[in-house]
């Protein structure tokens, strides 16, 4: 169970698709522009990683290495079709909004990304779980940074005028403004992540220097470690799952 | 013949489709680390969406319409453009070995480029014919590639160490991009 | 390093300037413009420029603070950056811009690359860029001293009526606070002398914009026409103060050349054609970002640089259709079946959808249709394509009926193409072919600006209107007028140009033709 909570915080936080991995910005700088926007995309494009990523997981055994990147783009843009008639037909509002938006998501780095990064390698229901906290992460950036758009721009937000009549800086809602405030919301998340870790680095008394250091081994905060260590684990679950699937199968030695 | 150029202005510098469009930013802001990428890049995919407009413009308007199949576009246009770039990849890996390195995963992620599709499907949507498609297309491809070599100019001059610690990485690019997006909203409008 | 000249990337040998030295040198020569501004403006302007350096000076420090550096405000280059900022805008404009302006200048532009010396575009300008896309309405000039029909003088020119030439060198006419002809050239010639600004840049840049102007304005090189253009615009100011800026500008002498010649033929070019609230500084600010790229190339390469290296013949493999390649094309048409499948299911929705979208807003601008059909009288002449009229396409044409049969008006389906795309209105007109409303079915212009044609403030000017309307900017005042949105003039030129076609056609198709 914690495993697949782990991979909704992930998506959501840590690995972030849009503000930490940087995948993904082509739809979130241009759709932004309004908070209601960014829920619309954000949540089309989760149905669709979700999906996507379900399938692919599925396939994942079938699709052949070499072709496996322009197999992946088919599916996914099958996919997006799908969802763009579905969408023109019964929410020709959203439609309005999102217009030539949504079979962009066919090439939202993020969907591709994670097919290629995850889906092809883990568990359906794993996959599926990726694809929910990366589409709800994105669908937060997107909202975050449209609402900020919003208010910035007309005063408003989801329409809700929140600031004085007549307030606007038209630039935020125009491309410049994209670019900014994405800029200070990683800006922010940076700014947060030094002060954590150099917050852990004292709490912790180390100083730096793993090689004097007798609990190396059992290190939390040196990223570099902790990157490897995570690594390893990874690997590890990956050998437990292939060997779930095949019993017959050797697992090799554990390095 | 003053409209295509028309076109192809509008398509590089008027509504830039890095700067105004946000199309290709994925690239944009990873290749442009280095100006001979960048350019490489650049030149890569002025050939891929020229010929995929093209190519697309045809595909549309000689089997897609006629047939009705208008809601297939989206995948015959991205199996267009996967080609072309494994065309350009094999061409490339044959006869310019160290572009071909320099270049390295963007390459194959020109596949993935916003721009392209974004392009093609935009051809689709103005109703243009085959001359107005290629070049909408060219005038996008100058455009991405005028973005993406100024922008590598740029940061070619930005030191990290300068930089106050929560700048560092993407968020000095993205000011720099803002920053280069509001001189080029200098042309908007622009009627020649 | 204290008050020694700190530059990016170039080769100057200048150390027994300093940058204070060269601030103030600056500020001096500034000084007669500044106060040839307060003076035929009054006390509004010296609110403004004071306003300005404050918030600038603040702005640095507490950002110096906030990132843990030492205090960099006696250099002198935020005054400089808040002068330029606050001679570069209007004498009546709001006292929050010169403030937002300078925090903008300071701590995007300049602080957030690394101070001074490491921003790569004009803070100065960038800044006024930056408000002028924000602040739209407020930035605009509004006549203080001359009652005339346009605003500023640059206005004038592009409406090709006559400006006084004098009154721009005084410094009498209207326009920003520091737009005295006469004292920006004594101050520029005085740096110019110190040479602590490069003639290459300042000259080239008014060669190439006169050459521009004289080659396209349609006057020729006419004098007093290329004079009045010069004069006005920010175009001395630019050439001599803003684009000549150390950091922001090319090391190599014909790199400044270039850089030079480029921002003047971009300003002409956006002087004649542009349709942005001021061409010049966006000019400089292109320039700006075009300046880490001149300086790459247009530089002396050290000796023998040359890479040496041998290609080596590929072999080459033989060609197969790889298997994968089969699996591909299997789920291809899968795929492709899948679609399909969904796009008949959804079809006949999404038609509905859109038949239903196109009627209500037929219906909407003639109010009380029970029926609305194609009109017979029109549609030879339309056909499946429509028809040009004027600068827009005539769609289609409706009749629409009461429950009486009784002919309501017509409702036509316009296209016009606007800043960001092609606007469709639907224009409804009375039997006698007045406006009863106008309704966008499809419109995509810049938020907060050419959107706002969808306002009532806009859009309501059109009922009841007839013949041939103009378009005029501020109020109108003659029943044929149409007031523009201001900001906006794209759109709004492009929406009576809609239904100009719009009343045109009916007076040749509907009414009489037939």
């Amino acid at each position: 169970m914690k495993k697949y909570v782990e991979r909704l915080w992930n998506g959501l936080i840590k690995e972030n698709p849009v503000l930490v991995l940087m995948l993904g910005m082509c739809p979130a700088l241009a759709v932004s522009t309004q908070a209601a926007n960014g829920i619309g995309m954000g949540l089309s494009t989760l149905a669709v990683l979700v999906l996507s990523n379900l399938v692919i997981s599925l396939l994942r055994k079938v699709i052949p290495d070499q072709v496996r990147l322009p197999a992946y783009i088919v599916i996914v843009a099958s996919l997006v079709t799908v969802t763009e008639l579905l969408i023109k037909a019964y929410l020709p509002d959203l439609y309005k909004n999102l217009g030539i938006y949504i079979p962009l998501i066919v090439v939202n780095c993020i969907i591709l990304g994670r097919a290629e990064a995850y889906a092809n390698k883990h568990t359906p229901l794993l996959s599926v779980m990726d694809g929910i906290g990366m589409g709800l992460g994105f669908t937060v950036a997107l909202t975050l940074a449209g609402a900020l758009r919003e208010l910035l721009g007309t005063g408003k937000i989801f329409g809700a005028q929140i600031l004085p009549e007549g307030f606007g800086m038209t630039i935020f809602i125009q491309p410049p403004g994209a670019f900014l405030i994405f800029a200070l919301i990683i800006a922010i998340m940076n700014a947060i992540g030094i002060k954590t870790r150099q917050r852990k680095l004292v709490e912790s008394g180390c100083d730096g220097n793993c090689a004097l250091c007798a609990t190396a081994s059992s290190c939390e905060t040196k990223p570099a470690e902790k990157a490897a260590k995570a690594e390893k684990a990874e690997k590890a679950e990956i050998k437990a799952e292939t060997k779930e699937a095949k019993p017959a199968e050797e697992g090799g030695a554990a390095k | 013949m003053k409209s295509l150029i028309m076109i192809i202005i509008a398509g590089a510098l008027i509504n830039n489709v890095v700067l105004n469009q946000f199309l290709g930013i994925c690239s944009f802001l990873g290749v442009s680390k280095q100006m001979k990428a960048s350019i490489s890049l650049g030149g890569a995919v002025i050939f891929v969406i020229t010929i995929a407009s093209a190519v697309a413009s045809l595909l549309y308007d000689f089997v897609l319409k006629p047939l009705g199949m208008d809601f297939m576009k989206t995948i015959i246009f991205i199996l267009v453009i996967a080609a072309l770039v494994q065309i350009v990849e094999m061409f490339l890996k044959k006869k310019s070995p160290a572009v071909y390195k320099s270049l390295g995963i963007y390459l194959p992620l020109i596949t993935t480029n916003c721009a392209v599709l974004g392009v093609a499907l935009t051809n689709v949507q103005e109703g243009y014919n085959f001359a107005q498609c290629v070049a909408s297309g060219f005038g996008t491809a100058v455009g991405y590639t005028i973005a993406i070599v100024l922008l590598a100019g740029i940061r070619s001059r930005i030191n990290e160490k300068d930089l106050p610690a929560p700048l560092r990485g993407a968020p000095i690019v993205m000011i720099a991009a803002a920053l280069m997006s509001i001189a080029f909203m200098g042309f908007g409008g622009l009627q020649l | 390093m204290n008050g020694v000249l700190n530059l990016s990337s170039s080769p100057h040998i200048r150390d027994r300037w300093t940058t204070p030295y060269i601030m103030r040198m600056v500020v001096l020569s500034l000084l007669p413009a500044t106060v040839v501004g307060i003076i035929v403006h009054g006390w509004q302007a010296f609110g403004i420029i004071a306003l300005a350096i404050v918030s600038a000076v603040a702005a640095e420090w507490v950002f110096d603070k906030v990132c843990h550096k030492p205090s960099t405000i006696w250099d002198g280059s935020a005054v400089v950056t808040g002068l330029l900022l606050a001679l570069s805008l209007g004498p009546k404009t709001p006292l929050y811009i010169p403030v937002i302006g300078s925090v903008f200048a300071i701590v995007v532009c300049k602080g957030c690359f690394g101070g001074l010396g490491k921003n790569f575009i004009n803070p100065a300008l960038a800044a006024r860029c930056f408000l002028l896309i924000s602040f739209a309405n407020a930035m605009t000039i509004k006549p203080s001293l001359d009652a005339v029909a346009s605003a500023t003088p640059v206005g004038a020119l592009k409406a090709f009526e006559q400006v006084d030439i004098t009154k721009m060198f005084l410094g009498t006419a209207d326009g920003v606070i520091g737009s005295s002809i006469l004292a920006l050239l004594i101050g520029g010639l005085l740096l110019w002398s110190l040479d602590i600004i490069h003639g290459q840049i300042c000259f080239s840049v008014l060669i190439g914009f006169t050459l521009l102007i004289g080659l396209f304005g349609g006057e020729g090189f006419n004098p007093r026409f290329l004079l009045a253009h010069l004069c006005g615009g920010g175009v001395v100011m630019g050439a001599f103060f803003m684009a000549t800026d150390y950091v922001t500008s090319p090391v190599s002498r014909l790199g400044q050349f270039i850089y030079g010649c480029l921002i003047g033929v971009l300003g002409g070019v956006f002087r004649l054609w542009g349709n942005t609230a001021d061409s010049f500084s966006y000019a400089i600010i292109i320039g700006n970002v075009c300046t880490p790229l001149i300086d790459t190339y247009i530089v002396q390469k050290p000796l023998a640089y040359r890479k040496i290296g041998k290609t080596r013949r590929v072999k080459r493999e033989p060609f197969r259709i790889p298997k994968p390649v089969i699996a591909l094309t299997i789920i291809a048409v899968i795929a492709g079946l899948a679609l399909s499948g969904v796009f008949f299911v959804t079809k006949d929705t999404i038609e509905e959808q859109a038949r239903l979208e196109a009627a209500a807003a037929y219906t909407s601008v003639i109010p009380g249709t029970k029926s609305l059909k194609n009109a017979e009288e029109t549609a030879d002449l339309l056909g499946n394509d429509g028809i040009d009229q004027g600068n827009a396409h005539i769609n289609a044409c409706y009749v629409g009926k009461d429950g009486d049969g009784k002919v309501l008006g017509y409702a036509l389906s316009i296209t016009v193409k606007g800043f960001g795309g092609n606007i469709i209105i639907a224009l409804g007109l009375t039997p006698e072919g007045e406006v009863v409303d106008i309704a966008f079915t499809e419109i995509s212009e810049t938020a907060g600006l050419g959107m706002k044609a969808q306002e009532p403030e806009f859009k309501g000017q059109f009922p009841g209107k007839s013949g041939t309307l103009t378009l005029v900017k501020g109020a109108a005042s003659a029943d044929n007028e149409i007031s523009a949105i201001s900001g906006a003039s794209v759109t709004s030129n492009a929406v009576t140009d809609a239904v100009n076609a719009g009343l045109e056609f009916f007076r040749t198709a509907l009414k009489g033709g037939n």
